[in-house]
């Protein structure tokens, strides 16, 4: 099979015999949904965050494969003060947006208050990759400062990421609604392509700009783009998408499905699966819950489960087994070697040493209560609900019942935060920073481990100060520490169960080259070239 | 006439009511809209945060005044915001009503081609014929739409590279998608077209006609027709809804915007403001189509203009 597994390899056919870079050509690109919003903190949605990544340029750019920032907008790196509350920018000069503004230091700091802060009456939310942020400042004309009320480590990764795209100032005065569809063509960005026209829910023209001329200095490509456009096309049904691609009728299609892959390649076409770098796909054991609240039950669980038969199973190569709840490309992964065994059992011995008796219909029984838990379907992610099915099989048989909660995206988001009706859940987030782990785990983030009791106190402390020092020691390395005993309490407490590096696996056709996705797996286009 | 505005106004009163009623509904399901958009745990928004944003998208509001607002806006042309995307409720439907309306009355069309080209054949040719053409009818009934899509897709687009689905100009992307809609519509219109045109036939006028020398063609296209019509006409109102449903299949596999495709992620996104506006609109297409019907079909029949003025 060929696959390229790197975070940002070249995604060419081996062997494609050509002379280098050919201007011109339209690019077309399947993408599964449409794009809901163009607000650069709501790109964490993947079709937005496509199209964000591409018609936007940033302070900072991060290398999609060693993870390190380098200056895009900025020229240098940010002076940062010692407890990282103060970050200063010195920022181009000769940077122009798209409707021919300049990206002026004030254009800068207003950016950055408005996804710093948000704005309720216009219904545009805070950046969740912007913490503690108090006010921008124009120091002078090429120089922009940010003040922080408490330390602010993961700033310079968070402007780097699509969430922090900058945006011309007439853009900026828009409402959630000015960035919904049927106004793409209005969000007026400084990246290496602009929206010519869109036809809602079925299509976005993108264009190159031919005066661009700031590209991060590590991109292959320092000029314009070097298709001339490219059509973004949406296909939602995935055998239509997969069918048109293998056809000939795209070059690029997103969401390749495991069972889709060698559709793919073996219609000679390659896969490109990208890392997403952040927490891995698994479960998360809600353990205040009164059936996990017993460590041996959570113990008993992960034993229970075979997470090889789940991968080699639902999934494919393009899917690592995981190592630990980090992807073994974060920042901060450690690994927790043999946490994850399977062992049935050990994990029958568990439940028996602690009370649980196997009932006339094969699932155990304590004081009367069934040993019955329920997972959401984490929708989003690829064959949840084929993961839960497999999963729930392998628990039967040490007498555990797992069900799963029926319902659309509305109905899991509602009850996935209520103990009560969901007791395990199942996700994943995508992040190239330290703070990923604090943005799955804390109780200020997405709390998944609902860690939050009745008093707003946080049930587990030590996990909860772990992760804040996670997300506020200045230093690199103590970061790196503190994200390591993060995943190690993780394992020892028995917490979660991680599955597998989750990948966005894209398939292309032989005659594109030089296509690459940015930190989390989102499309790049500007380097992406058709061969005649 | 009275007949006429006693419709009209029953078919307005039928508007009314599913407005109220789809709103209450629609109210009722657990979880609201802000909810669905905003509290995933992805955006990381505290529970103040959410009052705030239903307190912006007037969701905070006691259930009747928002049901008032509703109404009033739906009477002024403002169909509300979609809550998903924040795209206003119009720019979408604008979007999306004008490809539905095109898909549907075409494949309207060809399934009333494709209807009569069987019911003729099906009880005019011979006899091998008629049975192969009779059985027709209730195979096409029995074939999912969702598949029927896949298969002219997987066979006349990406195995003989006929048709392109992506970047396919307008008339070309057209094609398939009318067929896999005609099809499912034509099944049900044939059989009610073969089984009146057989109760025809029988009639004795028929026999008269045929005896003062009519050939088969007058009797068809003169007799026979004029007194199919009234019972086809009469199924019309069915297969909007067929049209409909038939649309969101449709539109899903053949990536196409639509209406089907908007009512489709409004569903999956519980976007209540965006269903609203489609269940009102498909209400007032239903209830067009019925009127339309009752109002015209005593023009085709003397017999029920009596019936009505008796």
């Amino acid at each position: 099979m060929a696959l390229t597994a790197c975070a940002a390899g070249e995604a060419a056919a081996p062997g494609a015999a050509s002379d280098g870079p050919v201007t011109g050509g339209t690019l077309t690109y399947l993408e599964h949904q449409a794009y809901t919003t163009l607000y650069p903190p709501a790109a964490g949605f993947y079709p937005n965050g496509a199209l964000v990544n591409n018609l936007t340029a940033r302070l900072l750019h991060q290398d999609p494969e060693t993870l390190e920032l380098e200056p895009w907008i900025a020229t240098a790196l940010p002076e940062v003060n010692g407890d990282a509350t103060e970050y200063t920018f010195d920022i181009r000069t000769d940077v122009t947006y798209s409707d021919g503004t300049p990206l002026t230091a004030e254009n800068v700091v207003a950016n950055l208050d408005l996804f710093g802060l948000g704005d309720q009456d216009r219904a545009l939310i805070v950046s969740e990759a912007v913490n503690n942020y108090e006010r921008g400042e124009v120091v002078d004309d090429d120089t922009v400062r940010f003040h922080f009320r408490a330390s602010a480590p993961g700033f310079a990764q968070a402007v780097s990421t699509i969430n922090s795209g900058l945006l011309a100032d007439a853009t900026l005065e828009r409402d959630s609604e000015g960035f919904g569809p049927g106004n793409a063509a209005d969000i007026i960005g400084a990246g290496p392509f602009t929206v010519e026209s869109e036809e809602v829910g079925t299509s976005i023209r993108l264009a190159a700009r031919e005066d661009y001329a700031w590209a991060p200095p590590s991109a292959e490509n320092q000029g314009r783009p070097y298709v001339d456009a490219v059509d973004i096309v949406i296909a939602p049904e995935d055998s239509v998408r997969i069918g048109s691609l293998a056809s000939g009728q795209a070059h690029i299609a997103r969401q390749v499905e495991p069972q889709h892959e060698e559709q793919v390649t073996s219609a000679g076409l390659s896969l490109h699966a990208a890392q997403t770098n952040g927490v891995n796909n698994g479960l998360s054991f809600r353990f205040d819950h009164p059936l996990l609240q017993d460590i041996d039950v959570r113990r008993a669980l992960i034993a229970g489960i075979d997470r090889e038969e789940v991968v080699s199973s639902i999934f494919s190569d393009a899917y690592p087994l995981a190592t630990s709840s980090l992807s073994s490309t974060a920042l901060g992964y450690s690994e927790q070697e043999d946490a994850y065994a399977y062992d049935p059992d050990l994990a029958e011995q568990l439940l028996d040493d602690a009370g649980w008796v196997v009932g006339s219909d094969g699932i155990r029984v304590r004081d009367g209560q069934r040993l019955h838990l329920v997972v959401n379907e984490a929708l989003p992610q690829p064959r949840s609900r084929d993961v839960i099915t497999l999963v729930a099989q392998q628990l039967r048989e040490i007498g555990v019942e797992l069900e799963l909660f029926q319902g659309d995206q509305a109905a899991q988001t509602a009850a996935s935060t209520d103990i009560d009706q969901v007791q395990i859940y199942h996700s994943m987030v995508g992040r190239a920073d330290f703070d990923v782990i604090k943005s799955q785990f804390s109780i200020d983030n997405r709390n998944t481990l609902l860690n939050e009791g009745a008093d707003g106190q946080p049930i587990d402390a030590d996990l909860e100060a772990l992760l804040q020092e996670v997300a506020s020691e200045p230093d690199t390395e103590a970061r790196a520490a503190a994200s390591a005993a993060v995943q190690a309490h993780l394992t020892e407490q028995a917490y979660v169960l991680p599955f597998f590096e989750e990948p966005q696996v894209y398939g292309v056709q032989p005659q594109v080259h030089g296509f690459e996705t940015e930190s989390v797996g989102r499309p790049t286009l500007s380097g992406v070239w058709l061969e005649g | 006439m009275r007949f006429a505005l006693r419709r009209t106004g029953q078919a307005a009163l039928v508007v009314v009511a599913t407005f109220v009623l789809a709103f209450l509904l629609l109210q009722a399901l657990p979880g609201d809209a802000i909810v669905a958009r905003y509290a995933s745990p992805e955006l990381g928004l505290t529970a103040a945060q959410l009052d705030e944003l239903r307190a912006v998208y007037g969701t905070d509001q006691p259930i009747w005044v928002q049901l008032w607002q509703s109404a009033a806006g739906f009477l002024t042309g403002d169909l509300g915001t979609s809550l998903q995307s924040g795209a206003s409720v119009e720019t979408l439907l604008a979007a999306a009503l004008p490809s539905t309306l095109l898909l549907a009355s075409l494949g309207f069309v060809v399934a009333v081609l494709l209807a009569v080209g069987i019911a003729v054949a099906a009880t005019n040719g011979p006899g091998w014929i008629r049975r192969g053409f009779r059985s027709l009818p209730p195979l096409f009934v029995s074939i999912p739409v969702f598949w029927l899509g896949i298969v002219l897709l997987q066979v006349l687009s990406f195995r003989l590279g006929l048709v392109p689905v992506i970047n396919a100009s307008p008339a070309e992307a057209l094609i398939l998608p009318v067929l896999t809609i005609a099809v499912p519509i034509a099944a049900p219109l044939a059989q009610v077209l073969i089984r009146s045109i057989d109760d025809t036939v029988a009639e004795p006028f028929i026999a008269v006609a045929r005896s003062r020398g009519a050939g088969p063609g007058w009797v068809l296209s003169r007799e026979v027709a004029r007194n199919a019509l009234l019972p086809t006409l009469t199924i019309a109102g069915v297969l909007f809804g067929e049209l409909v449903a038939g649309a969101v299949v449709t539109e899903t596999v053949f990536a196409r915007s639509g209406l089907g495709r908007l009512t489709q992620e409004a569903v999956a996104n519980r976007d209540i403001p965006v269903l609203q506006a489609i269940v009102v609109i498909s209400a007032i297409g239903f209830v067009i189509i019925n009127l339309v019907v009752d109002l015209v079909s005593p023009a085709i029949d003397p017999r029920l203009r009596r019936a009505v003025h008796a």
